[in-house]
């Protein structure tokens, strides 16, 4: 922790935008993003707005075919999503007035609509204090009614309560066959309503699906707003290939979706189930921990990395589904000289406002202190062994539990402290650190830190002695 | 003439102001010129009380007045004449008078506390103790800065600590002033060092040797004892203002330490967080000081079983307090 004050970053998770607007998501977008009113919302400008000139009066035929082509198809798409998109609200149960806004997409002939987990989630954990409310493009509202979702995928199924006489007329979606895959590049069309500001169609490009990520996203060059979540993504021929959910704050244009397949194996799965009334926590964990046993097996099987320290072996993992940063301080500093490296995961799973779950992280710093002395660097050692937060009770969390002891992996001993927290409404989910100093040295040493979110008990175990495992002591070359 | 007695007249600390011998009894006492003893108090009617010795011994009568004559802190009932015990006081109005009687058995002779000879006595030990405390400061300014920083830097945190402690001994010692006619700085920091140093050295001992024998509870006896010699430092302090007090001062800060501190467990205990200190030993120390074998990570995981049980009583999701605005901080002094 001493070294990620001194970066003045701190170990934090990717700033990743979701896309249900409350107030306070939507203001802070405009503040951060785009100037309210000064740039449009819509996709790139098309060709036909391109000033033509004499000079280009051969190509600008050709060229305007081509846009002629391009506007139908923007056109069609406008008029495939217009009767079948929603706005998805979710109100106070005892007043009007909207806690927050996404969008869903029509599926289902007797009113049934697919969006995101987490524009219905707070119906779904607090049904006693919210409601759902649909409102078409052409303005007929209803309540609505939470039939399934995919807490993973953060999708959702919700159905008309009192399905209008009219809604069979309005169609549905249909799907772009998985057979049919997209090709990068290909332009697709993304349909919400952003802001709250109302029907938006945007365009982008497919490209293919983010790396490294556990979780398959899709990456959509094209620029996502709150109030989109749960919003269809269209091919030219106006068939689903995915799903708006998240964008990258710290970029432009760089955006997610979830790749249809997901939906349609929701769909299959809940479209005729019937109306949740309980509670969705059991559901919930279930979901969670077949996730965290799918990522538990597959981080355990891959191999750790080589590290070049020349007397310490640290696990660092393979970027497979991680991505790393490293750092070190400038090597003319008189005290405790360091390297670090940070790895964690893109994608963590959206519960609630306060609690994403379902990733890992790891990360060590190697500690040179020759400059020092043994004193000195013991204390700076100690420090920083002490920084480490490992949380307090929330409303989500248990206060964290630890265990502590020495411990020797491959020749090297070390100080270790494993910290527990369980989740107070999904049970049989735990987070756990592990923190570990090597204690042999008097003036070098190395600190590493294991964060697993949302796995079992089990695995929590089972993760926490393979990275201490990952811990060795290597004879100078 | 004999002495029968001897009737004080007490000022506000208890020192007589006024002394009457008396050689025959009764005693008349009152604002009347015509009384044995005459009272400058406006609360004093002008034949207030009388006092007579009858066979039993020295009785006091008190006459009908407005406020009476109380005997030690009980009021005496109108139209008795009870009898005064030994070297009795009573009060008459807003006077306090004390009555000694010839033959009573005297208390034996008490020592002086003599601070001058206490500080001299002491002045050695003084020496060492500053002395120390000097080094100790000095050490733990070294270990806690990188090589390199700016002298006048260190020189002001370096004499930030003895300034405040000349500054809180300073306090001390008008305390002593107003109510031993001692300004006793010296014995006040002679207080104030050593207790400081039993809680700063065994606050540090006790992280070592939880460090060397990986038993993190040790690091936590260290903290009570830090508690206790700062609670022990307060009561010697107090002790110094008014050594006969001692007894209820010490009550007093015991029962502080001891309410504080149950209302600190039972705060912590709420938030699930452990009673004392910290959530885990955070001693690092020299790799020579470790006497216990590590385990390996397998044993160590293992070692970890009993936690589910206890998180799974934390995780339920009790009495629906939503408590997730907790400042932030929380050390345990």
């Amino acid at each position: 922790m001493l070294l990620n004050m001194l970066l003045g970053r701190r170990f934090g998770r990717l700033p990743v935008l979701l896309l249900a607007a409350a107030l306070g998501l939507a203001a802070c977008a405009r503040a951060g993003a785009t100037p309210p009113g000064e740039k449009p919302l819509a996709a790139p400008a098309s060709p036909t707005s391109k000033p033509s000139t004499a000079a280009s009066a051969a190509q600008d035929d050709a060229d305007s075919e081509d846009s002629a082509n391009l506007s139908a198809s923007a056109r069609r798409i406008y008029d495939i999503g217009r009767p079948r998109l929603l706005q998805v609200r979710t109100l106070l149960r005892d007043q009007d007035s909207q806690a927050s806004v996404g969008s869903g997409s029509l599926v289902g002939s007797d009113g049934l609509i697919l969006t995101n987990y987490h524009v219905v989630s707070q119906v779904a954990l607090e049904p006693q204090r919210y409601r759902l409310n649909f409102q078409t493009v052409d303005g007929v509202t209803g309540a609505l009614q939470l039939v399934a979702f995919d807490v993973v995928h953060d999708l959702a199924l919700v159905r008309m309560a009192k399905p209008p006489a009219t809604v069979a007329s309005r169609g549905i979606f249909e799907f772009r066959p998985q057979s049919a895959a997209l090709a990068q590049g290909e332009r697709i069309f993304s349909l919400g309503n952003p802001l709250d500001v109302g029907f938006v169609v945007v365009e982008g490009t497919y490209n293919g699906l983010v790396e490294r990520s556990f979780l398959p996203q899709i990456l959509f060059s094209g620029s996502l707003n709150p109030g989109m979540s749960g919003g269809p993504v269209l091919d030219d021929r106006g068939r689903i290939v995915g799903v708006n959910v998240a964008t990258r704050r710290d970029g432009q244009q760089i955006s997610f979706l979830v790749p249809a397949e997901f939906a349609q194996a929701l769909i299959a799965r809940s479209a005729n189930a019937k109306p949740i009334t309980g509670s969705v926590e059991a559901e919930m964990a279930r979901q969670l921990l077949a996730h965290q046993q799918a990522l538990t097996t597959r981080f355990i099987a891959l191999p750790w990395r080589e590290t070049k320290h020349a007397h310490y072996s640290v696990p660092v993992p393979q970027e497979d589904f991680m991505r790393c940063w490293g750092s070190s301080n400038p090597s003319e500093s008189k005290g405790l000289s360091f390297e670090r490296s940070d790895c964690q995961m893109d994608t963590a799973i959206f519960i609630n406002e306060s609690l994403r779950t379902g990733d890992l992280a790891v990360r060590h710093e190697v500690y040179d202190g020759s400059k020092l002395g043994a004193l000195r660097f013991a204390q700076e050692a100690g420090m920083s062994f002490r920084n480490e937060g490992m949380g307090r009770r929330t409303h989500d969390l248990s206060a964290p539990k630890c265990q502590e002891d020495f411990v020797e992996s491959a020749g090297l001993p070390m100080r270790t402290v494993m910290c527990l927290r369980a989740y107070r409404h999904l049970p049989g989910l735990y987070d756990v650190a592990v923190l570990s100093q090597s204690v042999d040295a008097k003036t070098e040493g190395v600190q590493g830190r294991f964060d697993a979110r949302g796995v079992s008990f089990q695995n929590a175990m089972l993760l926490a002695s393979h990275y201490l495992q990952g811990f060795a002591w290597k004879r100078s070359p | 003439m004999e002495t029968l007695a001897l009737i004080e007249t007490l000022d506000r600390d208890g020192q007589p102001r006024q002394v009457l011998r008396v050689s025959q009894w009764p005693v008349r006492i009152g604002r009347a010129i015509d009384c044995d003893l005459v009272l400058d108090d406006p609360h004093v009617a002008p034949h207030h009380a009388t006092l007579a010795w009858r066979d039993d011994g020295l009785h006091v009568e008190p006459a009908a007045t407005v406020n009476g004559v109380r005997l030690g802190r009980a009021a005496i009932a109108p139209g008795s004449t009870p009898l005064l015990p030994p070297s009795s006081q009573m009060t008459l109005g807003a006077t306090t008078l004390r009555v000694r009687l010839a033959g009573e058995v005297l208390a034996p002779e008490q020592r002086l506390l003599d601070l001058q000879q206490y500080e001299r006595r002491h002045a050695v030990t003084l020496m060492a103790l500053i002395l120390f405390a000097a080094v100790w400061k000095g050490f733990e300014l070294w270990l806690s800065t990188m090589p390199g920083t700016q002298g006048s830097v260190l020189a002001w945190s370096y004499l930030s600590a003895p300034a405040g402690l000349v500054v809180w001994c300073a306090l001390w010692a008008i305390g002593s002033m107003i109510f031993q006619r001692r300004f006793a700085f010296w014995t006040h920091l002679y207080v104030a060092l050593t207790w400081l140093l039993v809680a700063v050295v065994s606050e540090a001992a006790a992280g070592q040797i939880a460090f060397a024998l990986s038993m993190p509870s040790i690091e936590k006896l260290g903290r009570v004892v830090f508690v206790l010699a700062i609670a022990m430092m307060l009561w010697r302090h107090v002790g110094l203002l008014m050594p006969s007090r001692r007894r209820a001062f010490a009550v007093a800060i015991a029962s502080a330490v001891a309410v504080g501190g149950g209302l600190l467990l039972i705060d912590r205990s709420m938030q699930q967080q452990p009673l004392i200190g910290d959530l885990y030993l955070g001693t690092i120390s020299l790799p020579g000081v470790r006497q216990v074998k590590p385990v390996s990570a397998d044993a160590f995981v293992k070692s970890a079983a009993p936690l589910e049980k206890t998180l799974s009583t934390w995780a339920k999701p009790d009495d629906g307090d939503d408590d997730d605005d907790e400042p932030e901080g929380g050390d345990d002094e």
